[in-house]
């Protein structure tokens, strides 16, 4: 496998190929100013969840950074890993349960109440018929990533992977870390 | 009985659709009172219609158990308005 390109965001920064971008907020407003300086063509951003945000934001500064989507193609996975699932919207959808007498179930909340909603959107947006996955571990294992990565090239057809750590436990702590792998 | 003037109701919805539905870059000006809300105009999908639904529940104290008549409803701002101003509860 090789590492074509990669990012990292944390609340505090975003990091492309090793040169940070310069960003003036933090946490998910952070993500909002990546979203609105360096994409900013894509609505639906606003009505994904924390999650899904982090993922797209990271995977479209990945796709930009390899100047290329490769948009269309059966041959490109998306895998992605952590270890807290989508407890962050999970939340959120619970406070729309809480209350007996204000118990109004948010649809919008419930469809992002799954982690691999993330990896939907990113193939969504660019058009990615292969291999979809989200391994939600006990914890961050290096061993198991790379292990889940190399079985991802094992079918005939998948000739490069999106994937990473993509975990948000809140609106102010998340970590993503995504690769563009080639075969 | 609950009476609010027209033209109120009529923003207030297109404040609370802006709201529920997370149209970020969408004022109430932008809205066509007329315009078709699904397909065209604003591009609503299914799951904003159920947001509506459970808006309409939440806000007015309207219950649509039946999805299907929602068609009628949601066809635009303007006929939302009437339905909430015949039929709300709160």
């Amino acid at each position: 496998m090789k590492i074509r390109h990669e990012v990292l965001i944390t609340p505090e920064r975003a990091v492309v190929d090793g040169k940070p971008i310069p960003v003036t907020t933090h946490g998910i407003d952070m993500l909002t100013e990546l979203y609105r300086t360096r994409i900013n063509d894509y609505p639906r951003f606003f009505k994904m969840d924390e999650l899904c945000r982090l993922g797209f934001v990271a995977s479209e500064l990945l796709l930009q950074a390899a100047g290329d989507r490769h948009a269309d193609s059966e041959d490109r996975a998306v895998v992605m890993f952590n270890s807290s699932g989508s407890v962050c919207n999970d939340r959120k959808y619970q406070a729309t349960l809480q209350q007996p007498d204000g118990f109004f179930p948010s649809p919008s909340l419930f469809v992002y109440t799954l982690p691999n909603i993330v990896t939907g959107e990113i193939a969504i947006r660019n058009g990615y018929h292969g291999e979809t996955a989200f391994y939600v571990l006990d914890k961050k294992s290096s061993a198991l990533i790379d292990n889940a990565l190399r079985a991802t090239f094992c079918d005939e057809t998948t000739q490069s992977i999106l994937g990473g750590w993509l975990d948000c436990e809140a609106p102010d702590d998340f970590l993503a870390e995504l690769y563009l792998i080639e075969k | 009985m609950y009476i609010q003037n027209m033209e109120e109701l009529v923003l207030e919805l297109k404040e609370k659709i802006i709201e529920v539905l997370n149209l970020e870059d969408v004022r109430p000006d932008d809205i066509d009172s007329d315009a078709p809300l699904f397909g065209t105009g604003l591009g609503l999908d299914s799951i904003d219609a159920l947001e509506l639904i459970v808006m309409m529940e939440r806000v007015y104290g309207i219950k649509i158990k039946d999805p299907s008549v929602g068609k009628d409803i949601f066809k635009s701002v303007n006929t939302m308005a009437e339905f909430v101003s015949k039929n709300r509860t709160k």
